[in-house]
């Protein structure tokens, strides 16, 4: 109290509740001339009133086990402490604060808040058609844990894979006090993560699928990948080409036929076991083809510009029935010795795709083609990707093998690549291609080489 | 000032040995409250006794001299206020110093006083300048940076002495009208208070008038008891040490500023707040203080341990407990009558069923005593009626069956082997983990409070923030009322439902019970329900009708709970008492008045001659339902206590608290066995298994988490008590947490084990939008 002057750009900071709103009061109850003392005394006992109402309200909230304080807290509390309950408001209208326009006369009063006071026009209201009764309280019962163990049902939330982290956390030392923050080898980190990942993956099956299923799925996938013998791997396949009852599993499937085609076309190395792998996974895709218990046409649609980021980067991410398919045919890189045979088996199984689904997607032939073609034309691709593109176009037919070659100029851009005298692949699938084409345009090979102008194709096969 | 300097120095040396402390405080601010209270509630002759101790006590110590100038500095302090601004209205301070005068002349003792007189006239003008806040702050400053700059191994003994002269000096700036110092103290010290002091601290900043401190509870618990910090005898000594010369301790940086008359006005007020009022309790050893036994012993003590007859020195938990003799907690004795009943029926069940396992039925029927434990006699027990009814022999026939089909849990397995095998976990985890079987109540209006499961599990109760209970028939079937004189069902529309709504209460049901009569093997019949108006009602489970409302608390109450004979009641209530009731009586029979604050919970122990409460004043009681007196007092949480659970072997109990840790304490010694962390947010419920040997916790962070009773908790590092860190939400896990299973948003109001062992959690389900 010993120094008024400044007091109240002071008080301001420390109290919430300011003594201008004191002041403001005392002039609608007729006082004009409230001391600067006596209103920040006021302002501070107001405050100090307010916060032993809510702590009294805090004990009703807690007592309410709820985490929110409502309307009917702070009422009780009045209640409690001997004062009349604030009327008109309940917990399920909470009071909206509107904020009022600020005062230009008077800069220092900061925002201003009020509650609105809504009119209600009974006329309207009565008007207006009866709001149904909302069902009483109900009860669900279900397992939180069995046997402690928290079964995976709708009713629990999904299991978070932070349990192993706690039971690391729980062997590592606990956190000394010295300030260090624990760093992790970066490689164990690495590690940990890709084991999270294939953790959520394998619950994000979990979830969904009957156990049943699972094992299924975890059967199957171990059985047809190569570690496995060839009988296995044929009883799988025929399990996948000839079941009923697999619709459930299909979105997992085709995205694990996904993510493998990519495992093995991401690492360069040129390994048997990624061609391997990606005959397997030709063969995975063409029996759910064959399957005629699935429905396959939601995954066979493909967008035009995953189709766009698969020719650029030739690496795919989306779990699309397609993009294996045609990364297997158009990709650079394959393991030499299975190259060509995973090339043809990816065109057969192309063509089959198209045969059994171009009529409900008619759009489906014209812009495979037209991926294929930006792969055959287009100057920076390999060779291997032009022989992929040719031979999926020989999958789409023949009048595709006619636009490509013949008007799209593929042939011309082949004809530039390869060098003379040289037998590759690539002429092998001009030719193949050839070979159809002349069984469709009714001419001898000759034509073709006239077309292309080329010397390589007058080399003998 | 030059002569007032000196004797404090001296006072301080006569002040440090714990024992001699109540010779110090002379005419201190403590004395005079007690005075003026006594004066007004008229307590002649207390009044009388207590000026005869105050004056008796300088003759007696050869410092008196020393003492009086102290106690003068602090008179005249407090009349210099009062000279300052004589002119505010409302405060009867002036008054309040003239009281002073007045007894201490009443104390005839002359020189005393006129050597007080005598230094009113020249030291007055240095004491009012020397009034200003600021030596306050910077008192703390340095008494803070010497805390921090102190070696490792005595920071943490240190550390909560921080926290009362804190308080103290915020206390002391607001009493004296220096509200913007005070704010200003509060807002550059309480950040590195806040993580262990947060619920404290936030009252105290409320306070900003010195009528406040005056009316305000916290405050005045501060003012007039002592507040006891536990330390070792080095770590006194150096404390001492600093408080005389400034030294003791290592704070770089700091030495020169001792020499500054701020710096020394400083000191002098972080003595005198150590003077007044803290209290040491020094121990002989020198290891270092560990944190939860800081939490036991350092605070404001006297008041929550009750005053026993024979004058204890020094208030403390354990010496209480201790005085308190031993306690009977074993099994309640069951009428010989009554187990021979037994016996046959089980005899002839097993002739009927041959079923080959109720051979050892029998071997169940006699309660083994547990080792350790005296088991009371019949003449201990509540009166209860002598004869008993077919439904105590169903009861027990009951009982001995459930304990033989039990599931077993023993947690100790999953401890032994090692959890990684995944295929042996999931045997493993069922050997120690119950199964735990959720109900989600939906579309739940402003709240549910309580739900409550009935001991056979055939019924659940919910009460409603909307005054209503409802009750469901968990076996699907159709609650039929008997035909009474209420309306008719088919005139309430709830004739073929497996609902029922009790309707009666006028505030929100904070509490319901079933009578444990029938045990599992019947429904029961009586359902008690504890509201915010106050009342307790009873309700038939027959004519599903409020039977009597007992009517007896002023304020609402917050807990029931039957006692395990039935018959008796207990209801605990935000009027800090708890009470027992008798069905029959309308009135209650007996009142536990004790707590300081709202009774928050209550449980019977399960032989009915003890009962346990807990309170928002941070503490447990345990008190003897019988004669009236708390036997024990379990001090150690942080916040109130929220909610409690007594072992069914009777050793245990635990309480829950919103300082979000659950405490274990032993009964029988009333020490704290180990504290459990691991909760995320407040904790409504907790259960113990039928072997004691799994507790089981739900609350607001939609977990419900399994605790190994028997293990060891951790043994986290001692953390230091007031260190200057953000409360993480991921608070260590204490390594007895088995197993956590979470909800969809759904907060756990109630756990209960069933009498095999099987885990039943309720809650209501909160919708995301709902906010």
């Amino acid at each position: 109290m010993s120094k008024p002057k400044g007091k109240s750009a002071q008080a301001s900071q420390t109290g919430i509740y300011n003594p201008e709103s004191v002041k403001d009061v005392a002039e609608s109850l007729g006082i004009s001339n409230l001391s600067d003392t006596v209103a920040s005394s006021l302002a501070a006992d107001v405050e100090y009133r307010m916060h032993q109402v809510i702590e009294e309200a805090s004990r009703f909230m807690r007592h309410g086990r709820r985490t929110t304080m409502t309307t009917s807290d702070i009422d009780q509390a009045l209640r409690v402490l001997n004062i009349e309950p604030l009327y008109g408001h309940n917990s399920f209208n909470p009071p909206a604060f509107r904020r009022a326009l600020p005062f230009p006369q008077l800069p220092t009063v900061g925002p201003v808040y009020f509650v609105e006071d809504e009119e209600i026009d009974f006329d309207r209201v009565l008007r207006e058609e009866k709001i149904t009764v909302p069902k009483g309280v109900n009860w669900t019962a279900h397992w939180l844990a069995v046997e402690g163990v928290q079964p995976l049902i709708p009713e629990n939330p999904p299991a978070i894979p932070r349990d192993t982290d706690q039971q690391e956390v729980t062997k590592s030392p606990p956190i000394s006090n010295t300030g260090f923050p624990p760093t992790p080898p970066s490689d164990r980190s690495t590690n940990k993560k890709q084991q999270q990942q294939q953790q959520q993956q394998q619950q994000l099956v979990k979830q969904v699928l009957s156990r049943e299923l699972q094992l299924y799925y975890t059967r199957l996938t171990t059985s047809l990948l190569p570690p496995s013998d060839f009988a296995k791997r044929t009883a799988a396949l025929a399990s996948l080409r000839h079941d009923a009852g697999l619709q459930a599993l299909l979105p997992y499937l085709i995205r694990w036929v996904g993510e493998s085609v990519v495992n093995a076309l991401k690492d360069s190395s040129d390994s048997d076991n990624d061609g391997k792998v990606l005959e397997v996974m030709l063969h995975v895709v063409s029996a759910i083809l064959e399957n005629s218990a699935l429905f396959i046409e939601p995954y066979v649609s493909l967008q035009f510009f995953t189709i766009q980021y698969l020719l650029n980067h030739l690496v795919l991410q989306l779990h699309q029935i397609l993009p294996p398919i045609l990364s297997t045919l158009l990709h650079s890189f394959l393991p030499p010795s299975y190259a060509t045979l995973l090339r043809t088996m990816a065109s057969q199984t192309l063509s089959r795709l198209l045969t059994q689904h171009s009529t409900t997607y008619p759009s489906l032939s014209p812009r495979i083609m037209k991926t294929l073609l930006l792969a055959l034309i287009s100057p920076d691709k390999s060779k291997n990707t032009r022989e992929g593109a040719i031979r999926g176009l020989i999958g789409i037919g023949k009048e595709a093998v006619r636009k490509g070659l013949v008007e799209g100029g593929g042939i011309r851009v082949v004809g530039s690549d390869c060098t003379p005298g040289e037998s590759s692949s690539l002429v092998n699938a001009v030719m193949v291609s050839g070979l159809s084409f002349y069984a469709f345009w009714n001419s001898d090979p000759e034509r073709i080489c006239m077309l292309g102008r080329t010397p390589c194709v007058a080399t003998p096969f | 000032m030059s002569s007032t300097s000196p004797a404090v120095i001296r006072s301080s040396g006569v002040v440090s040995p714990p024992n001699t402390q109540d010779a110090s405080q002379n005419i201190t601010t403590t004395d005079r409250l007690v005075l003026d209270y006594l004066r007004s509630r008229g307590h002649k002759p207390a009044e009388k006794a207590f000026l005869e101790s105050l004056g008796s006590v300088p003759s007696d110590d050869n410092a008196g001299q020393s003492e009086n100038l102290l106690s003068s500095e602090n008179l005249i302090k407090n009349l210099a206020i009062h000279v300052q601004k004589p002119s505010r209205p409302g405060e009867n301070l002036l008054k309040e110093g003239s009281n002073v005068l007045k007894e201490l002349t009443a104390m005839g003792n002359p020189p005393t006083v006129q050597n007080l007189i005598a230094n009113i006239g020249p030291v007055g003008a240095e004491e009012i300048l020397s009034l200003d806040p600021t030596d306050k702050k910077e008192g703390f400053r340095e008494l803070e940076s010497w805390v921090d700059g102190s070696l490792d191994m005595y920071r943490p003994e240190f550390r909560p002495i921080l926290f009362p002269i804190f308080c103290h000096f915020y206390l002391d700036l607001v009493q004296h009208g220096f509200r913007e110092a005070a704010s200003s103290f509060y807002y550059t010290f309480s950040p590195s208070l806040l993580p262990m002091h947060h619920i404290t601290l936030r009252h105290l900043s409320t306070l900003l008038l010195p009528s406040h401190v005056q009316n305000d509870e916290v405050a005045q618990h501060f003012r007039n008891e002592k507040y006891v910090v536990k330390m070792t005898r080095s770590g006194f000594s150096l404390l001492v040490g600093w408080l005389i010369e400034g030294v003791g301790g290592e704070a770089p940086g700091h030495g020169d500023g001792f020499t500054g008359e701020r710096s020394k006005r400083g000191r002098a007020a972080v003595m005198r707040v150590v003077n007044n009022h803290l209290r040491f309790d020094v121990t002989s050893t020198t290891t270092m203080v560990s944190n939860s036994a800081w939490e036991e012993s350092t605070g404001l003590l006297s008041s929550f341990v009750p005053q026993t007859s024979g004058s204890v020195s020094s208030p403390s938990p354990q010496a209480f407990n201790a005085l308190k003799g031993e306690l009977k907690l074993g099994p309640a004795p069951i009428p010989e009558e009554l187990r021979t009943e037994t016996e046959r029926v089980l005899r002839e069940q097993a002739m009927v069923e041959r079923d080959p396992g109720a051979q050892y039925d029998l071997h169940y029927s006699r309660p083994a005593a547990v080792q350790g434990l005296v088991a009371p006699t019949e003449s201990d027990l509540l009166p209860h009626p002598t004869s008993f009814k077919a439904i105590d022999i169903q009861r027990e026939v009951e009982k001995v069956r459930d304990a033989r089909k039990r599931i077993r849990l023993d947690p100790s397995v999953l401890n032994s082997t090692d959890l990684n095998m995944v295929q042996n976990s999931a045997a493993v985890r069922a050997r120690g983990l119950p199964s735990i079987c959720a109900y989600t109540l939906h579309d739940v209006g402003e709240g549910a409070p309580i739900c409550a499961f009935s001991p056979d599990v055939t019924l659940m109760a919910a009460g409603f923030s909307e005054s209503y209970i409802r009750l469901w028939s968990l076996k699907g079937e159709n609650l039929q009322a008997l035909p009474g004189n209420d309306l008719p069902d088919s005139i309430r529309g709830e004739a073929g439902t497996t609902s029922r709504k009790l309707v009666g209460h006028s505030g929100a049901v904070y509490a319901l019970s079933f009578d444990p009569l029938s045990g599992s093997a019947a429904p029961p019949r009586y359902l008690l329900s504890g509201s915010a108006d106050s009342t307790v009602r009873l309700w038939s489970l027959d004519t599903f009708t409020n039977v009597v409302a007992y009517r007896g608390h002023q304020n609402p109450v917050w807990d029931v709970q039957w006692s395990p004979i039935g018959i008796y009641f207990a209801t605990a209530s935000r009027d800090k008492t708890a009470r027992l009731w008798s069905t029959d009586r309308a009135s209650c029979l007996r009142i536990y008045a004790g707590h300081l604050s709202d009774v928050d919970c209550i449980r019977f122990h399960p032989n009915s001659l003890y009962l346990a409460t807990g309170s928002s004043d941070w503490t447990a009681r345990l008190w003897d339902v019988q004669g009236g007196s708390c036997v024990r007092v379990f001090i150690g949480h942080q916040g109130p206590v929220s909610t409690l659970a007594i072992s069914p072997d009777g050793r245990y109990l635990a309480s829950a608290g919103v300082d979000l840790s659950i405490s274990l304490w032993d009964l029988g010694s009333g020490r704290r066995i180990k504290k459990m962390t691991g909760h995320t947010s407040a904790i409504y419920s907790l259960s113990f298994s039928a072997e004691s040997s799994v507790l089981v916790s739900g609350g607001a962070d939609w977990t419900v988490r399994c605790w190994d009773v028997k293990a060891a908790g951790c043994s986290e590092a001692p953390r230091e008590n007031a260190e200057p860190e953000v409360p993480s939400k991921s608070l260590a896990c204490s390594s007895d947490l088995m197993a956590t299973f979470s909800t969809k948003q759904t907060p756990i109001t109630n756990v209960h084990f069933t009498p095999r062992n099987l885990c039943l959690v309720a809650g209501n389900y909160v919708p995301v939008d709902y906010r």
